[in-house]
């Protein structure tokens, strides 16, 4: 009995393509932080490059591995935020945008702000007219 | 300007070994027994990536062998 069963386990693994890949690719995503936390607390400029390469590589790595998933139908990408939530979180995150700004400004910081968050408020531009790149205006 | 490695730095090299030797081995395991030839291939790559990681790991700690103090610093 034991015999026939590892005989099976031979023919056809105990785990599928997708748990296989799946363990990997946890891993992978683990390992890119913890890379990154070992970078962030580095001393030694040299070690703190050497973890910063090793990041980007393992990400490389998850992102080919994710894509790989992804083209075996391994993967339920979730579905895509409704345009209300979208609106509602650009107008949120531009008023949030505008105070910081206003605080800069009390602190005399205002130049630098005022530049800081050109871009935010030009997009409100975009939703309007959408054929203009508001990067180019 | 190479400075001795710090008992962190240190303790996330061995750390960062321990990962790529694991992930070496899952690897192992999915270039062995995964039934789509996509996964075995896409395993196998990975495999010497991290191997090559660990050589680099490995290199850092030798690198930093001849500055580490022998006595506990004050």
């Amino acid at each position: 009995m034991d015999q026939q069963q590892y005989q099976q386990g031979q023919a056809r693994p105990i785990l599928s393509d997708e748990d296989l890949a799946y363990t990997v690719l946890a891993d992978l995503k683990r390992v890119v932080r913890e890379y990154a936390t070992a970078a962030t607390e580095a001393n030694c400029q040299q070690i703190r490059q050497l973890f910063t390469n090793l990041m980007n590589s393992t990400l490389q790595m998850q992102g080919n591995l994710y894509n790989l998933m992804l083209q075996h139908n391994m993967y339920d990408t979730s579905s895509p935020a409704l345009r209300q939530e979208v609106d509602k979180q650009l107008k949120m995150n531009q008023q949030t945008a505008q105070k910081t700004q206003q605080f800069l400004q009390q602190q005399h910081l205002g130049g630098y702000a005022s530049h800081q968050y050109q871009a935010p408020q030009q997009q409100l531009h975009q939703q309007q007219n959408p054929g203009v790149n508001p990067y180019f205006m | 300007m190479m400075q001795p490695v710090t008992a962190k730095e240190l303790e996330y090299l061995a750390d960062s070994l321990s990962n790529e030797d694991l992930l070496i081995k899952q690897n192992a395991v999915m270039a062995a027994s995964a039934t789509n030839g996509a996964f075995r291939q896409a395993a196998a790559q990975m495999i010497q990536t991290h191997q090559q990681h660990a050589q680099m790991l490995l290199q850092a700690i030798s690198q930093h062998q001849h500055l580490a103090p022998t006595q506990p610093q004050q």
